[in-house]
């Protein structure tokens, strides 16, 4: 979606600032290793690649963006259609109780059924998908500074919380699977 | 010139009234957290991780030998099967005499975010079997799947089928390439790797989204709109609310079990191409050859009838029956239809065969 002169001037300033960046740390990494200590000293080490992070945020949320302004278009351009269908089919303005409601009725089925026929279609589909993807990916840069913050800290990272929660389900399913094989086995000496 | 006014003195008439209705409903009506949606009383008989086995005191002297487990969808809760007592699927099965369990499979938290479908249907719900046959002193149960909940029984009694005597699939999700509605639609272009590596489980937040873009101004605005014209029917706000609440309340999904959810079923539909693998396992639904009863709503719109009915085809059952009702995914189970001819010819079924 991005066009190629905008990809240029994105990477550009990615490169530039990756460079100062890079140069910066490795001319501070002495003194400052010198003036920091303990948590301040990881934080330090790690300021890299929150900036790092938050350049790749930047050119997810343009994407993001560009997705965002589609799905609103869709949705804008449904109803403009479906207005119209209605306004056919009822031109006059209603007048009493029960013309408002036909008109009411009118008016929910026709759009209703646009939407549907919308969210049913190949491009919403695609667009949608597209969007919650651009979405992740931004929820994943806030992820990784949070967990560079919490190395920083000595605090255990979400990756390595992950790591605890499968080694967890691993261990709860063989023993599960176990106590099943016992209680079969149980039954089955009980039945003789 | 002097423009004359046409307004209706009705409308005005049914602006103030609905006005007064909007004012007064504080009034009149329970909050939705204020309503307990329990209402046939059970026994909690087994309890594993965050699942609990639920089994439903008798309501009659005589039972049938045959008990009965409901596995329940993974979206929303159980409690529309037993929503209030004119409408319950349970306490109608109850009344025909079954002994009815349900497996509620609770609300999973980040820590279990690694529990798939061979926890789900090697695990919980076969343990919960167990537990059945053990304590009715039964060699074989009775099995129903609502929904997704269909699709973990359906794979349960393609693994097990020493362990069920009669198949009931109510809505069942099976080929997800023929699925017509818009949740297919959006779980076809979904990076569901990238979801549960980012997000862990999936939020019921998103579900909010799916469930919002089903008929979104009937479902928006003309259902509250109803529910405030009708605020002094009591039967009427009461089964509203309970519905309401029933349809605000979706537990999240265990990661990576929805990832294979919508990878196997929706995006390369392996379960209809008997493809499917289920913790190391095989599925072929030609072993399901015990006696299978599958019930279609032909205005669904969460599940469509040409996403359920190919198991009917498929199973290797030779007993089996086919039956579509004219009404929607919800109204087939809670309804004053479900309690007329649903649940009439599928207790005349069942028993036929308990």
């Amino acid at each position: 979606m991005q066009s190629e002169s905008t990809k240029n001037t994105t990477d550009y300033y990615k490169h530039l600032s990756l460079f100062w960046t890079d140069i910066i740390h490795l001319m501070a990494s002495k003194p400052q290793a010198l003036s920091s200590i303990g948590p301040m000293r990881a934080f330090a080490s790690n300021s890299k690649k929150i900036s790092t992070e938050l350049i790749e945020i930047n050119d997810s949320l343009m994407e993001f963006n560009q997705y965002l302004t589609e799905y609103y278009k869709q949705l804008a351009d449904t109803w403009s259609v479906a207005q119209k269908k209605t306004n056919l089919k009822v031109p006059e303005v209603p007048q009493d109780v029960e013309q408002i409601e036909a008109f009411k009725r009118i008016w929910i089925d026709i759009f209703d059924n646009d939407y549907t026929e919308l969210f049913d279609s190949e491009k919403f589909g695609e667009n949608y998908g597209k969007l919650v993807s651009k979405e992740l990916e931004l929820t994943k840069h806030w992820n990784n500074i949070t967990n560079v913050i919490l190395q920083s800290v000595n605090l255990p990272s979400k990756e390595e919380i992950d790591e605890v929660y499968k080694e967890m389900h691993s261990l709860k399913k063989r023993v599960s699977k176990l106590e099943l094989e016992l209680k079969k086995q149980e039954v089955k000496k009980n039945a003789k | 010139m002097q423009s004359e006014s046409r307004i209706d003195p009705k409308i005005v008439e049914e602006i103030l009234k609905f006005s007064k209705n909007v004012i007064n409903a504080p009034k009149l009506v329970s909050a939705p957290d204020e309503i307990s949606l329990e209402v046939t009383p059970y026994d909690i008989v087994q309890q594993i991780d965050k699942t609990k086995l639920m089994h439903y005191r008798p309501l009659t002297e005589k039972q049938h030998k045959t008990p009965l487990l409901i596995s329940y969808a993974l979206i929303n809760r159980y409690h529309i099967l037993d929503i209030q007592p004119e409408k319950s699927w349970v306490r109608n099965l109850l009344l025909q005499g079954f002994d009815v369990y349900m497996l509620d499979w609770g609300t999973p938290t980040s820590m279990d975010k690694y529990l798939d479908f061979d926890d789900y249907v090697n695990g919980y719900l076969d343990s919960s079997v167990e537990h059945i046959k053990n304590e009715s002193s039964t060699e074989k149960i009775s099995l129903q799947g609502y929904c997704t909940g269909g699709t973990i029984a359906t794979t349960y009694a393609a693994l097990h089928p020493e362990s069920v005597k009669n198949y009931i699939a109510t809505a069942p999700v099976i080929d997800g390439w023929r699925d017509t509605t818009v949740i297919s639609n959006l779980a076809k272009h979904m990076d569901v790797d990238k979801m549960v590596d980012t997000i862990g489980n999936m939020p019921p937040e998103f579900m909010y989204y799916c469930f919002s873009v089903l008929k979104p101004f009937e479902q928006g605005i003309e259902k509250y709109v109803k529910f405030f014209k009708n605020i002094d029917n009591k039967k009427f706000v009461d089964n509203f609310l309970r519905v309401e609440k029933w349809l605000g309340d979706t537990p999240p999904i265990p990661g990576e079990l929805f990832k294979q959810w919508i990878k196997d079923i929706y995006q390369k539909n392996l379960l209809i191409q008997n493809k499917m693998y289920v913790g190391g396992e095989h599925i072929n639904l030609k072993k399901i050859k015990m006696p299978i009863f599958t019930q279609i709503a032909v205005g669904d719109h969460l599940v469509s009838p040409e996403c359920s009915m190919p198991l009917h085809y498929a199973v290797g059952s030779e007993d089996k029956t086919l039956r579509m009702y004219p009404t929607g995914h919800v109204g087939m189970i809670a309804s004053s239809l479900s309690q007329k001819k649903v649940l009439p010819e599928l207790g005349q079924w069942l028993a036929e065969r308990s």
